[in-house]
C-alpha cells in the first residue's frame, strides 16, 4: 500500500521555488472576457508535492498552463506575477522559455499518452530532447534513456517500440520519463491518470509518488479527483470558480475542511466496503429498502398506484451462456474472446451492476443485449424476442423496451440538433404521438429529468448545456419510449463529482417510480454500491464473482475484486 | 442534489399551459448565413461573388452593345466608345465580358450543384452501408478517380459534340463528382461510429433518416466546401473546354472569348485586353468562391465560433 506521503518530514531546504503573486488569467479581453483564474497567490517550497483540486471549469488547468508558460491565445495573463527561481515567467520570450525547460519546469499532460509521435520510436523521442538541449553527451544517450525509462518502471526494450505498440499506461509512463529527462525542478502533472483504466491509474500514481521522493523534484498535481490528490500530496489547494478557496496540508483538509466547497467535495467520497454507505442525496441502501417496505405497506391502503406498476407484460432479460469472439486483430494472433460464457437474468425492476476494468467485456455485453452486436454463441431472450438473432428491421421492437444511457454525454447528443429534436424523434417513433401531443410529451420528459424551465431547455443546443444537463437529456431520451430496461454504460464517469450524485439519484428514482430495470455498467464500485442490489464482477470476459452488492463488496472472494477495491482512491484510507 | 419527480399522471392531466410550435428550421439557415458572414475573408468573397452575379443578371442593361453585335471597327484598341476594344470580328469586348459572365456563373453553379448532389448521395450511402454494396461503389468511384480528368473530358466532349452548354455541364459533372464522394464517405465513416448515431438507432430512426438528418448536417461545411470547390473546377473546366474549341463556339462566354482571342493572335497584335480581361474574370470568380470556403469551415463546428468551456 502507498506509504502516507505527508507523514515524512518536510524537505530541509525550505526555500521558495515558485511564487505566484495575485495572478489573473483571462480568456479574451474587456467585459466579455472569461475570468478563468482570479487573484491567485501561493508559494511552493523546494521538494513540495502540492495538489490542485477543482471541478471542470474551475481554472485549474489554465493555472497549470500559465505556470509553465504554455498559455495560448486567447488565454493571457491579465495581471500578477509568476516568479520561478526569482525570474518572472511571463516576461520570457519563446527561446528563453525553451532554454529554461532544462532544469526548469516540465509538464505532463492528461493526454500525454497521445503526445507521442506515432511514427517515431520511443528512443527517438528521447534523442530529440537530448539533441535540442545538448545536456547529455552523445555517447551517453542510450544509457541515459535506459536509466530514465527504468525510473518509470519500464524495461529497456520499450525504447525500440513505437507508441502504437504500447498500452495507455505505458505511454503515460514514457511521457513522464520524457518530462524527467530535462531534470526539471518543478513538474506539473495535469490529470496524469484521468484517461487511464482504474487499475493502471493506481499503478501510475504510485510511480509518480515514488519518483517525487527519489528525484526530489517539486510537483504540482492537478486533478479533479480529491481522493487521488489526498493520497499523494502533502498540501492541497482547492480551486473553485477561478479562486483558491482553501490551501492547507492534506491531513487538515481531510480532518478539518474549512471551505464549504471542500466539505461538499469530501462528502462525495465513501468506502464502498463500509457497513453503511451514504452519499449526498442517498441514504444507505439497506435502510432505504426497509423504509420502502413500510411505505409500500402503507401504500396498499391508499389507491395511488402509478400506472407503471400495474403493467403486466414486464419481461426479464435472460442471458444464457453467451460468448463473443472477435477475429484476431493481426494475423497470427489469437482471436479476442471479449465475453466468455456469461449467463444472468435481469428481472423486471431489478438493478444489476456489471463491474470490471476496461477490456473486461462489460461494454460488449451491453452491445450484445441491445442487439448492436451478435453473440458468437449462446442466447439472449427478452420476452418473445430472440435478441441474439434479431434482424436490423426489428430493432424498433427491441428498443421500445430496452434503452441505453451513454457514457459520454458530450458525444451522445448530435451537436446540431436542439434538445427538442433529440427528444421528439423517439417520441414520434415509439409512441406515435405527433404535433402538439409529441411536444407535450417532450416537455414532460424534460420535467421528469429535472430540467426546468422546460421550454427554455427544449430550445437549447447541446453545447449550451453542462455535462450533467446533457446527461439528463440523454436519460430523458432513453425514457421517451417508456422502456422496461435501461442500460447505463458508465453514466457518470465523465461528470464532475458534485454532479454524479444528482444523475445517480435520478436513475434510482426512475427505477423505483417507473419499475424500470437497470443494468448499471461501471468500474466505480462506490456508485455500484449505492444504486444496485446485485453485482457481477467481470474479468477477461468471464464472471469471476456475483452476488448481493453489499455482500460482495464487504467480503470480496476473488483476487480481482479485491484489486479493484484497493484501486479506489479514498481519502479516508490515508487516515486509517 | 435531489430531483423532484412530479407524478406523471398529474403532468398529463394538467398540460403545460402554453405549447408553442417547435422552433422554425429557418433559424438554422440564418445561423449558417451569419456564421459565414462573420468571417472577414468570406465576406470579401461573398461581395465579389455578388458583384459578378449582379453584373451577369443585369448585363442586358449595363452592356453598351449586344454580345453578338458586329460591325464596329475590327481589332480596335480601347477607346471611349469601346473601353476594352473590339474583337477581330468587330464585337465590343466589354459587352462580351458582361454577357459571358452569365454563362460562366451559370455553368459553375449548376455543374457544381449537380456534382455535389451526386457526391453527397453516393458518398453518404457508401459510408454508411457495409459489405458487398460498399465494394461495388468503391470499384466505380475508383474507376472515375484513376482516369485522368482532362483527357476524359475531351473524349466525352468530342463524343457529345454540338450539345452546347448542357453538354459542358454533363461533362463537368461526370468527371467531377468522384473526389467529393470519396471525401464525404470517409467523414461519414468516422461519424457513423459516434455515440449520437448509435443513439439515433436507439431512438428508432430508419437508416435513411440517420444518414440524412443526423450525419449529413454534421458535414455541412464539407459539403458546402465541396460545392464551392466543384463550382470553381466547373468554371475552370468550362473555360478550358471552350478554349480548346470543344464547346459551342458561337456562344459568348469567357472560354470562347479566350478561344477567339487565341485564334486571332490577340497577343501578337498587342490586344492584351482580349486575353487578360476574361482570364482575370475567371481567376477572380474562382477566388471569390475559395474565399467563401474559409467562412464555411465554422458552420458544422459550433465550438469554432462560440467559446465554450472544456
Amino acid at each position: 500500500m502507498t506509504p502516507t506521503p505527508f507523514s515524512q518530514t518536510p524537505p530541509a531546504a525550505n526555500t521558495t521555488l515558485l511564487e505566484v503573486h495575485d495572478l489573473s488569467v483571462h480568456y479574451g479581453y474587456g467585459a466579455g472576457a472569461t475570468k478563468a483564474v482570479q487573484n491567485v497567490s501561493f508559494r511552493l517550497a523546494h521538494g513540495e508535492f502540492v495538489g490542485l483540486v477543482g471541478e471542470s471549469g474551475s481554472g485549474k488547468s489554465t493555472l497549470g498552463f500559465a505556470l509553465t508558460g504554455l498559455s495560448k491565445p486567447p488565454a493571457h495573463i491579465e495581471k500578477g506575477r509568476i516568479l520561478f527561481g526569482g525570474k518572472d515567467i511571463a516576461s520570457l520570450d519563446a527561446e528563453q522559455l525553451r532554454e529554461q525547460r532544462h532544469g526548469g519546469i516540465a509538464m505532463v499532460l492528461q493526454s500525454g499518452m497521445n503526445a507521442l509521435n506515432p511514427v517515431r520510436s520511443i528512443r527517438n523521442h528521447f534523442v530529440d530532447i537530448f539533441r535540442a538541449h545538448g545536456h547529455v553527451e552523445r555517447s551517453r544517450w542510450t544509457a541515459r534513456a535506459t536509466e530514465l525509462i527504468g525510473k518509470v518502471e519500464l524495461t529497456p526494450q520499450v525504447l525500440d517500440r513505437f507508441p502504437g505498440e504500447l498500452s495507455g499506461g505505458m505511454r503515460q509512463r514514457v511521457s513522464i520519463a520524457l518530462a524527467l529527462s530535462l531534470e526539471p525542478e518543478l513538474m506539473v502533472f495535469d490529470e496524469p491518470t484521468t484517461a487511464l483504466d482504474v487499475l493502471v491509474q493506481h499503478a501510475v500514481m504510485n510511480t509518480i509518488i515514488e519518483l517525487q521522493k527519489s528525484e526530489n523534484f517539486t510537483a504540482i498535481l492537478i486533478s479533479h479527483d480529491l481522493g487521488i490528490v489526498l493520497e499523494s500530496a502533502q498540501r492541497v489547494m482547492v480551486m473553485h470558480e477561478g479562486r483558491i478557496v482553501e490551501d492547507a496540508p492534506a491531513r487538515q483538509i481531510l480532518q478539518n475542511p474549512q471551505a464549504p466547497y471542500t466539505r461538499m467535495l469530501l462528502s462525495h467520497y465513501a468506502d464502498p466496503r463500509a457497513e453503511v454507505v451514504e452519499l449526498p442525496g442517498f441514504a444507505d441502501r439497506q435502510q432505504r429498502k426497509a423504509e420502502g417496505a413500510s411505505r409500500t405497506e402503507a401504500a396498499t391502503h391508499t389507491p395511488t398506484v402509478s400506472p407503471r406498476t400495474r403493467r403486466t407484460d414486464q419481461h426479464a432479460m435472460v442471458v444464457e451462456n453467451v460468448s463473443k469472439i472477435y477475429p484476431a486483430p493481426r494475423r497470427g494472433e489469437a482471436p479476442v474472446r471479449a465475453v466468455d460464457n456469461v449467463s444472468f437474468t435481469l428481472e423486471p425492476g431489478a438493478a444489476l451492476a456489471l463491474v470490471g476494468a476496461s477490456g473486461s467485456g462489460k461494454s460488449t455485453i451491453a452491445k450484445l443485449i441491445t442487439a448492436v452486436e451478435k453473440p458468437t454463441s449462446g442466447s439472449i431472450r427478452f420476452g418473445d424476442l430472440d435478441v441474439g438473432k434479431l434482424n436490423r428491421r426489428h430493432f424498433r421492437r427491441l428498443h421500445r423496451d430496452v434503452q441505453m444511457v451513454f457514457q459520454d454525454p458530450y458525444s451522445a447528443l448530435n451537436p446540431l440538433h436542439t434538445v427538442e429534436y433529440a427528444l421528439t424523434r423517439p417520441v414520434i417513433n415509439f409512441t406515435g404521438l405527433t404535433g402538439t401531443d409529441a411536444r407535450r410529451r417532450v416537455l414532460e420528459l424534460l420535467d421528469i429529468v429535472g430540467l426546468s424551465p422546460v421550454e427554455e431547455f427544449a430550445a437549447k443546443l447541446p453545447h449550451q448545456l453542462s455535462g450533467g444537463q446533457r446527461q439528463r437529456v440523454v436519460i430523458a431520451r432513453a425514457l421517451a419510449s417508456d422502456p422496461q430496461v435501461i442500460i447505463a454504460d458508465e453514466p457518470v464517469s465523465m461528470l464532475d463529482v458534485s454532479l454524479r450524485a444528482g444523475v445517480l439519484a435520478l436513475l434510482e428514482d426512475l427505477r423505483e417510480q417507473w419499475g424500470v430495470s437497470l443494468l448499471y455498467i461501471t468500474h466505480d464500485l462506490l456508485s455500484a454500491r449505492v444504486v444496485t442490489d446485485n453485482i457481477m464482477v467481470l474479468n477477461g470476459g468471464a464472471v469471476v464473482e456475483r452476488g448481493v452488492t453489499a455482500d460482495v463488496l464487504q467480503n470480496p472472494q476473488d483476487d480481482y475484486t479485491i484489486r479493484l477495491l484497493d484501486a479506489i482512491p479514498n481519502p479516508r484510507k490515508v487516515v486509517a | 442534489m435531489t430531483t423532484s419527480l412530479p407524478p406523471t399522471t398529474a403532468a398529463i392531466r394538467a398540460p403545460l399551459s402554453t405549447i408553442d410550435a417547435a422552433p422554425s428550421p429557418w433559424k438554422v439557415v440564418v445561423r449558417v448565413a451569419s456564421t459565414v458572414w462573420s468571417n472577414g475573408k468570406a465576406r470579401i468573397g461573398l461581395v465579389m461573388l455578388a458583384v459578378f452575379i449582379l453584373l451577369a443578371i443585369f448585363a442586358p442593361l449595363i452592356a453598351p452593345y449586344g454580345a453578338r453585335e458586329t460591325g464596329f471597327e475590327r481589332s480596335a484598341d480601347g477607346s471611349a466608345a469601346h473601353w476594352l476594344g473590339t474583337t477581330a470580328a468587330g464585337e465590343d469586348v466589354l459587352s462580351q465580358l458582361l454577357y459571358g459572365a452569365q454563362i460562366s456563373i451559370f455553368v459553375g453553379l449548376v455543374a457544381g450543384l449537380l456534382s455535389t448532389i451526386i457526391a453527397v448521395l453516393i458518398g453518404l450511402s457508401w459510408g454508411y452501408v457495409r459489405g458487398f454494396g460498399a465494394d461495388v461503389i468503391n470499384f466505380v468511384v475508383n474507376l472515375f478517380l484513376v482516369i485522368p480528368g482532362l483527357p476524359l473530358m475531351i473524349v466525352i466532349a468530342a463524343y457529345l459534340s454540338g450539345g452546347g452548354i448542357g453538354m459542358i455541364i454533363v461533362v463537368v459533372v461526370i468527371t467531377g463528382w468522384a473526389w467529393g464522394a470519396r471525401v464525404l464517405r470517409s467523414q461519414t465513416q468516422s461519424l457513423r461510429s459516434r455515440d449520437f448515431v448509435t443513439a439515433a438507432v436507439f431512438s428508432g430512426e430508419r437508416p435513411f433518416r440517420i444518414v440524412f438528418r443526423e450525419i449529413l448536417p454534421n458535414m455541412t461545411s464539407l459539403i458546402v466546401g465541396n460545392f464551392f470547390g466543384a463550382a470553381t473546377a466547373a468554371i475552370l473546366a468550362e473555360a478550358g473546354l471552350e478554349f480548346l474549341g470543344l464547346g459551342d463556339s458561337t456562344v459568348v462566354s469567357w472560354g470562347t472569348m479566350l478561344f477567339w482571342a487565341q485564334n486571332s493572335n490577340a497577343l501578337l497584335t498587342g490586344q492584351w485586353a482580349l486575353l487578360f480581361a476574361p482570364g482575370l474574370c475567371i481567376a477572380l470568380l474562382a477566388t471569390s468562391l475559395t474565399l467563401i470556403n474559409f467562412g464555411v469551415d465554422g458552420i458544422s463546428n459550433p465550438r469554432l465560433r462560440e467559446g465554450t468551456k472544456k
